[in-house]
């Protein structure tokens, strides 16, 4: 950030101008516009649902996270990046599972590792454990106790939520029995049973017959249209695509972009990027290149390498594979030389834009 | 989906729930999930049933004074009983024969065969409390609970149950530690007790002398391995280091360092609390033992202190499963 | 032909045997536990015996080449008679070069090999059981035979770093302080910590993965760890030499079942070993081979029924 004094940051109503896909993504706060489906929360005056201000966890010598400034006020948000690249653990942070090195996360304006702030946000974890000699109801049962509701009231909760969930009548069996399903619902269940703002869920889309994911998203959608706001993550952009329109890319502790997906990928368009392209007859193929509309610029590094310069980076890789099988090339390495941009393509693009 | 979808339109009445509530259910819970870890239950019931019977065969045998042992090893060997009988019988034998008995000698017989039955009382106390209980039943079934406590729990990844729940963690650490007493003091307390019931006569008095100071190296166990079972990712390893390698070792050296070990307090409640009846340690100059309101005032301050400490790091430590 | 098929390379290698698997299976186990530092806080407790006997061999034979003199200073903490001196070292740590100088110090390792035992089982086998990796092992082209193998194979490089290697150590120390004949004379001895090495190595592994497979929980582990080896080294000296039971009592202590065996490995009469009466050799070595058979059954029963009824 350029000054301090602007905190908290900036406002939640949906930018006339798109947010940037900032490959570096510590300048400047990233705000969150209203998804469609969203109502939000509160406006100016009243703190985000859930606020990450330049925070970053080292794990060791491994920074988890770096400089992660996110700010949520409604609808849902998801959150996308590659393995490793710091999703659980900027969920684990907003859970007050982890503690920040530098900065706090702060949910409704309270500390995300006190008490209080997780009164105020309900997860969804990725870890599939229980207390596997209980039965799914005794087991949100037991969650709705330990959140201080009596059991009248407990017991009135945990029978919604596993409705919510369609578990009603099949949660009455052991938990380790469960199949990887039944499972994500219960943990679902237990989530939605405290009802708070926020939620928060750890892919929780993965391991659900596809008739239960349809079931979920309207659920999710549905929940948004009742002021709740969602940040849910995924390693699959295709499933999150399904259910919201912004989205957080997340690539080696940072987030990469925010915005929706259109105008990410239209920034993207504008974006120039560098590829690294190794090729046996290398001079001839900077020719072929050149001749491409989008290829800006080719260098030849040395005898056998090409920086290539190109500037909508889907139609380019489009372009370049159909050259290269069609001219017939021997590519042996293609390689995008900017991080960020390459994890952003790599899942807009599906994959292609990665080695 | 549903129609019960936010559950607040569904719920009665939203009451509001307190801290108080869900810490007295997790206390609950903890209490009921102790019961889960049965393997470890029966190993210390099996262990308990063993020295049960050992005690119980010695008290079968008669065996607990010095009756029979015997003075002159090697050379002619003779029992501490068969002396005194010979005794006895020697002055009868005398006065029969109008020999003059002074009340004196019949005092000091008397008071040498008083002295003799009460053996049995030290000779336990070594033994059994000493020599088996202390050093060993008492640091192992106060592991066991203790570090599974949290322990269990991390190595099966459901703490992060708790630590989501909206209870402070200073809490979940405390109703931790007050759900494992029960099950820590019913094993120590109630086994010790079976074990003295066990030894017959002087059973009874030892149960009385040395309840005070089971009690107290119980919670102060129990407070230290919590707070292992807090720290370190195996810690029922890091107890059974500390228990059996550095008690030990610390707990027989000479000089002041062993008074950092928990065993040597109790100890030394333990002479205080008998010392009237000639139980002591084997060489006091080297064990230099404190006095028993000492060592009380020890174990209970450890006790309160591990379990501050405990808090603290738990609240201020990340437990995430690792991959 | 399609770009993706580009990546794809047929398996062109050939697979070993099966029984090349067991060392890869020991190596991951030795380097989780290498990498995990209580271990080594631990194994440095352990060399603390070792140590001790390592310097006071050097003492001895300092001493010995100060006889001359009534008095001389040891280190900073004053003065001995060195014929005292001598007969300390030589006779109550025995560190006179003969085969109790080796059985007393694998004797004074008992606690800590049993504490690294106790960490070995929980992380090798009780791991592998709890996390379901076990799947990924009998799923390969191997025999539960390879994977016990595998782990008592592992084990047995931490039993043998705690003893039968320090011990050769001290054995290759004391021919070195006393005269290279010493190798030549006493080559018995070398054989001797073999065997007491190996009779440690094939008991312990063996049960160690018996019981780990068993109990797979860290704490009853331990526990039952515990109370197979403190239990009866409390128990056994009190039934024998308290009350006068019959010295066959001994034999409930695996530790002194062993340790028998490996008195008989290095030619120690039985008339020698302290603490006494012992039972024959013999009797020890049917304890042991009994438990070692008892453990081998209950393995080949449980490994194959593992995770598939689970």
């Amino acid at each position: 950030m350029e000054t301090t004094s602007s905190r908290p940051v900036e406002s939640v109503t949906p930018s006339p101008s798109p947010p940037t896909p900032r490959p570096n993504g510590e300048r400047g706060a990233i705000t969150s516009p209203l998804s469609p489906l969203g109502r939000g929360v509160g406006g100016e005056g009243t703190p985000p649902l859930l606020l990450f201000d330049r925070v970053s966890k080292w794990y060791g010598p491994v920074l988890g996270v770096n400089q992660v400034t996110l700010e949520l006020r409604g609808g849902i948000t998801g959150l996308v990046g590659a393995h490793r690249a710091g999703k659980t653990t900027l969920l684990r942070l907003a859970t007050g599972q982890l503690r920040p090195d530098l900065v706090d996360v702060s949910v409704l304006g309270h500390d995300a590792w006190t008490e209080r702030g997780k009164r105020l946000v309900c997860y969804c974890p990725d870890i599939d454990a229980f207390y596997e000699e209980m039965s799914g109801e005794q087991f949100v049962f037991t969650m709705a106790r330990l959140c201080g509701y009596d059991a009248a009231e407990a017991k009135a909760r945990t029978a919604a939520a596993l409705d919510t969930v369609r578990m009603t009548g099949r949660a009455d069996r052991v938990l380790r029995g469960y199949s990887k399903g039944m499972r994500q619902r219960i943990k679902m269940a237990q989530a939605l049973m405290h009802d708070p703002k926020l939620l928060i869920l750890d892919e929780p889309l993965s391991g659900i017959d596809p008739v239960g994911r349809n079931e979920f998203i309207a659920l999710y959608r549905q929940l948004a249209e009742r002021g709740k706001c969602l940040l849910v993550s995924s390693h699959e952009l295709d499933e999150l695509e399904k259910l919201t329109d912004h989205v957080a890319v997340m690539a080696r502790g940072r987030i990469a972009a925010v915005g929706t997906l259109t105008q990410i990928r239209d920034l993207l368009d504008d974006h120039p990027l560098s590829v690294r392209v190794d090729a046996e007859r290398a001079r001839p193929l900077a020719g072929a290149l050149m001749a491409l509309p989008d290829v800006v610029g080719v260098e030849l590094r040395d005898a056998g390498t090409l920086i290539v310069q190109a500037r909508n980076p889907r139609r380019f890789f489009q372009e370049l594979t159909t050259l290269v099988l069609e001219e017939g090339y021997e590519v042996s390495h293609v390689e995008t030389l900017d991080d960020s941009a390459e994890a952003i393509l790599g899942y807009l693009l599906g994959g292609r834009a990665r080695r | 989906m549903s129609q019960a979808l936010g559950t607040e339109d569904a719920v009665p009445g939203t009451r509001t729930p307190s801290h108080l509530r869900a810490w007295l259910y997790l206390v609950g819970l903890s209490l009921q999930r102790q019961m889960r870890f049965r393997q470890m239950v029966w190993i210390a019931l099996a262990l308990l049933a063993g020295s049960v019977l050992l005690v119980a065969a010695r008290t079968a045998t008669g065996r607990w004074g010095m009756h029979q042992w015997r003075m002159w090893r090697g050379v002619a060997p003779v029992s501490f009983e068969s002396i005194l009988d010979r005794v006895t019988a020697a002055t009868e034998a005398g006065a029969a024969l109008g020999l003059p008995t002074s009340a004196g000698q019949e005092a000091v017989l008397m008071s040498f065969r008083a002295l003799l039955d009460q053996t049995d009382f030290i000779v336990l106390s070594t033994w059994l409390v000493f020599g088996i209980f202390v050093s060993f039943l008492l640091p192992l079934w106060s592991l066991s609970f203790a570090t599974e406590a949290l322990g269990g729990e991390r190595e099966s990844h459901s703490l992060l149950w708790l630590l989501t729940r909206p209870l402070p963690r200073p809490a979940i650490y405390l109703a931790k530690y007050v759900a494992l007493l029960p099950w820590a003091l019913a094993l120590n307390l109630g086994g010790f007790a079976l074990l003295c019931l066990a030894a017959g006569r002087p059973g009874p008095q030892a149960l009385r002398l040395y309840f005070p100071a089971v009690l107290c190296a119980t919670l102060a166990f129990a407070s230290l391995f919590l707070l292992i079972g807090a720290y370190f990712r195996r810690p029922a390893i890091i107890a059974l280091v500390y228990s059996f390698f550095l008690e030990t070792i610390l707990g027989n050296m000479p000089g002041t360092l062993k008074r950092v070990s928990i065993s040597f307090y109790t100890r030394c409640m333990m002479y205080d609390a008998a010392q009237s009846y000639g139980v002591q340690p084997e060489k006091p100059t080297v064990f230099l033992p404190v006095d028993g309101t000492t060592a009380t005032c020890v174990l209970l301050g450890l006790t309160v202190a591990l379990l501050a400490l405990g808090m603290f790091l738990f609240s201020r430590t990340e437990y995430v499963a690792v991959e | 032909m399609g770009v993706h098929l580009l990546n794809y390379r047929p398996w062109r290698g050939e697979f070993k045997e099966p029984s090349a698997s067991v060392w890869p299976i020991a190596r991951v186990g030795l380097r989780m536990m290498f990498r995990f530092w209580p271990f080594w806080v631990i194994y440095g407790l352990g060399l603390m015996i070792f140590l001790l006997f390592f310097f006071g061999q050097y003492l001895l034979a300092w001493a010995e080449t100060q006889t001359a003199e009534t008095d001389v200073r040891v280190g900073g903490f004053g003065s001995a008679d060195p014929r005292v001196l001598i007969g300390v070292l030589r006779n109550i740590l025995k560190l006179n070069g003969s085969g109790e100088t080796y059985r007393n110090f694998l004797w004074y390792q008992g606690y800590i090999v049993m504490v690294v035992l106790a960490l070995a089982g929980a992380m090798l086998v009780g791991n592998d059981v709890r996390h379901g990796s076990m799947p990924f092992y009998l799923a390969k082209p191997l025999s539960r035979w390879h994977y016990v193998l595998g782990k008592c194979l592992a084990v047995a490089v931490f039993i043998n770093m705690m003893t039968t290697l320090p011990a050769l150590a001290l054995f290759v120390q004391y021919g070195l302080l006393d005269s290279w004949d010493y190798f030549l004379d006493h080559a018995r001895l070398f054989f001797g910590i073999l065997g007491y090495g190996a009779v440690l190595t094939v008991t312990f592994s063996v049960l160690l993965v018996a019981t780990a497979t068993w109990l797979k929980r860290t704490v009853p582990m331990i526990m039952t760890w515990a109370t197979m080896f403190l239990f009866p080294r409390l128990v056994a000296p009190l039934l024998v030499d308290g009350l006068h039971f019959d010295a066959r009592w001994r034999l409930i202590d695996l530790w002194n079942d062993t340790y028998l065996l490996g008195n008989w490995c290095l030619g120690i009469d039985l008339e020698q070993i302290r603490p006494s009466p012992q039972p024959a050799f013999a009797e020890a070595a049917a304890v042991v081979v009994i438990l070692c058979a008892v453990c081998l059954t209950y393995l080949l029963r449980r490994v194959r029924a593992f995770d598939i009824v689970k």
